[in-house]
């Protein structure tokens, strides 16, 4: 054991509380990033083996091949996250002023689904909206699914998946921003005269906005790159990047191109965050971080 | 090592459960478990340099008996009575240590290229692979020669799969279990008579057909309608018959691409007819007298699963002497008994038929000689091309 002073030592603290995160950031990270965009650039065949040729051909090629499944995957992530804050954002609000007691009975209600594996969640989607099955049948009924007409495997089918899957990840922050707003403060508002409405405008709301922010980041960021709700409820008309990305990893091992498009779904949520993190503000981002 | 302890833990617990695999592929069914490629990991990629394979394995081997240790089995999930193994190592000695890590032909070559670029060992002696990835093994040189005096048995391996475009000799391979690739037809919601490929093409099914990811197995289809023999089809032709895959893709009248998950959406009633494994739906008709399986007029594909030597095999005579000893007929109708495919082995039938006589007249296992006939083994493609069809494929299946 080397003999510090006491201020270095302290000085070093922090950095050896940082240690294991930031090991785990490189080890599992930062050297698989820096791998993978070696292996973006190389060319060859699974046949012959891939070898490094700062082949940037790669990206252009995927853009051109693969745009229309990158349009969807935003767009199928977009809605469900837009359709994740209408009913997360009123669920949350209930949970977090009106719930009382049963909070966190609520609150475990929400994370339940969780106890079961992904995979299962989804495919009981497939039992759900399946062609012979009741909601298919009660839907016929009322016109809103032409006779001939299905749910499953359709984009309705994969939009509605990922928005299930994925709504916890949007009803938690959001109820830990609407909890921690201090009542006084709508209290306030109110002895100054704003109605209810306008109250929940002015003070609910902009003090609910990084939960929103961190909500719908971590509901759109993994349901971009989800490949499982298309691959189980859509077609290929419903597949998305994720879904090129596994087939070009897995079933044609070509690693360059897999990788390629790896970066490039990375680059275009990186882009969009910046965007949507402009839009709210940076103060809101910085908080949102802290809850 | 600790991890072969863990292992062997796992492999005991799941030695204890007393399921077949036909119990168990309706269990999945019924879960709706059974998915496609999706459920996999991704396997690690780094890269190697790349290296031409040019190299040959010798087509003689002489692999002298010696006493048999512990040795490594891959092979496909549920596709052996276990108890297969464990007669093994009471008879021979050693113990074989049977790993199911072969899910899709793709992958596990994905998972073991870089062994064998390298031309290291892969850590199993023994493997079973689909014959387009075997023809691959052995055109590259990946595999060993079968020392075929340790293999007396040999003699048992049923005419029609005595020669193969790939392996005419039969020097690098051995089949394990053959199965047709033909449509599976839920006969509560197709009401006519289901007799040819065609009927796959009927727009009164629109949106309730399925075809498999698998080129070999779709394509070769549509080549038999088409009036081609896919066994000795150009590429040219294979890549018009993806593309009249792909119309009918486009034209909404192919819900589905598949693996074996079209099993679930057939039996659900969601799926109306699907190109489908002979050797599946034995197991789901068991659960559901709906499903059928048609041997279609224009005839059906064939597809073999082989015993091979992976390349420095450590132990090639212990795998020898399992080859020998699953193509005794005895143990080989156990195998057929549990797996419900089509056996290579002769004499398998006459055993059933003693005493399992209704797996022994199911046409679906035992084939009669005017379908036999019929059944066309896959194309044997040079790499590239195979590279290229592949690719055609999975811009139909949208990947």
């Amino acid at each position: 054991m080397l003999r510090l002073s006491l201020r270095r030592r302290r000085q070093l603290l922090p950095y050896l509380f940082l240690g294991p995160g930031l090991v785990w950031l490189v080890v599992f990270f930062l050297i698989p990033i820096l791998n993978q965009s070696y292996v973006s650039l190389e060319s060859g065949n699974a046949d012959i083996g891939y070898s490094f040729s700062w082949n940037w051909s790669v990206y252009s090629d995927a853009v051109s091949s693969y745009h229309t499944q990158f349009t969807r995957s935003l767009i199928y992530a977009g809605a469900a996250t837009v359709i994740d804050l209408i009913i997360a954002f009123p669920l949350a609000y209930f949970i977090a002023f009106k719930a009382g007691r049963l909070r966190n009975f609520m609150l475990l209600l929400i994370v339940l689904p969780f106890f079961t594996s992904y995979l299962v969640r989804t495919v009981s989607w497939q039992l759900i909206l399946s062609d012979n099955g009741w909601v298919v049948d009660r839907l016929r009924d009322v016109g809103l699914v032409s006779s001939n007409g299905r749910l499953l495997a359709t984009s309705t089918a994969v939009i509605a998946g990922i928005a299930y899957n994925f709504l916890p990840f949007m009803a938690l922050p959001l109820y830990v921003s609407l909890e921690k707003i201090d009542r006084r403060l709508i209290e306030a508002a109110t002895d100054l005269y704003a109605s209810r409405a306008t109250a929940f405008r002015k003070v609910t709301l902009p003090l609910a906005l990084p939960g929103v922010f961190a909500g719908s980041l971590l509901t759109f960021i993994p349901a971009v790159g989800d490949y499982i709700n298309a691959l189980l409820l859509g077609t290929p008309n419903q597949y998305m990047i994720g879904n090129v990305i596994q087939s070009k990893f897995l079933n044609i091992l070509d690693y360059p191109s897999a990788a390629a498009l790896s970066f490039m779904l990375m680059g275009v949520i990186l882009i969009g965050i910046a965007i949507y993190a402009r839009l709210l503000g940076t103060r809101s981002l910085t908080e949102a971080a802290a809850a | 090592m600790p991890h072969d302890d863990l292992d062997g833990i796992v492999e005991r617990m799941l030695d204890g459960s007393e399921h077949s695999r036909r119990q168990f592929i309706r269990h999945l069914a019924a879960a709706g478990l059974l998915v496609g490629p999706g459920s996999a990991f991704l396997a690690a990629c780094g890269g190697v340099k790349g290296e031409s394979s040019g190299k040959k394995a010798s087509a003689v081997a002489h692999h002298p008996k010696v006493p048999i240790g512990n040795w490594t089995f891959s092979n496909w999930p549920l596709y052996i009575d276990k108890s297969v193994l464990k007669s093994f190592d009471k008879k021979y000695g050693g113990h074989v240590k049977y790993v199911e890590d072969i899910n899709d032909n793709f992958e596990f070559f994905g998972k073991i290229r870089q062994q064998l670029q390298a031309g290291k060992p892969i850590g199993r002696d023994m493997i079973v692979v689909t014959d387009y990835l075997a023809g691959r093994l052995v055109r590259d040189g990946f595999v060993e020669a079968i020392d075929k005096s340790n293999v007396p048995n040999f003699k048992n391996l049923v005419p029609n799969l005595q020669t193969i475009n790939y392996d005419p000799k039969r020097n690098f391979s051995l089949p394990w279990q053959s199965g047709a690739t033909g449509i599976g037809v839920n006969t509560a919601k197709v009401k006519r008579k289901i007799t040819s490929i065609k009927d796959l093409f009927d727009p009164a099914f629109k949106g309730r057909v399925s075809f498999l990811s698998e080129p070999y197995d779709s394509a070769g289809l549509v080549l038999l309608m088409q009036g081609i023999d896919p066994t000795h089809a150009t590429l040219d032709q294979i890549n018009k018959a993806i593309d009249k895959i792909a119309e009918a893709q486009k034209s909404g009248q192919i819900r589905r691409f598949t693996g074996n998950d079209y099993s679930t959406d057939l039996t659900k009633g969601n799926l109306w007819i699907a190109v489908a494994y002979s050797g599946d739906l034995v197991q789901l008709q068991a659960d559901n007298p709906h499903l059928e399986f048609v041997y279609p007029e224009e005839g059906a594909m064939l597809f073999t699963d082989n015993m091979m030597l992976p390349q420095k095999s450590q132990h090639p005579y212990a795998a020898e002497t399992m080859m020998n000893y699953v193509y005794d007929p005895q143990v080989a109708a156990k195998i057929a008994a549990y797996v419900n495919y089509i056996s290579p082995v002769q004499g398998v039938k006459e055993i059933l038929l003693k005493n399992q006589p209704k797996l022994a007249n199911n046409p679906l296992i035992f084939p009669p000689p005017d379908i036999v006939k019929k059944l066309h083994p896959y194309p044997s493609l040079s790499s590239a091309d195979e590279r290229e069809m592949e690719a055609r494929m999975a811009q139909v299946t949208g990947a």
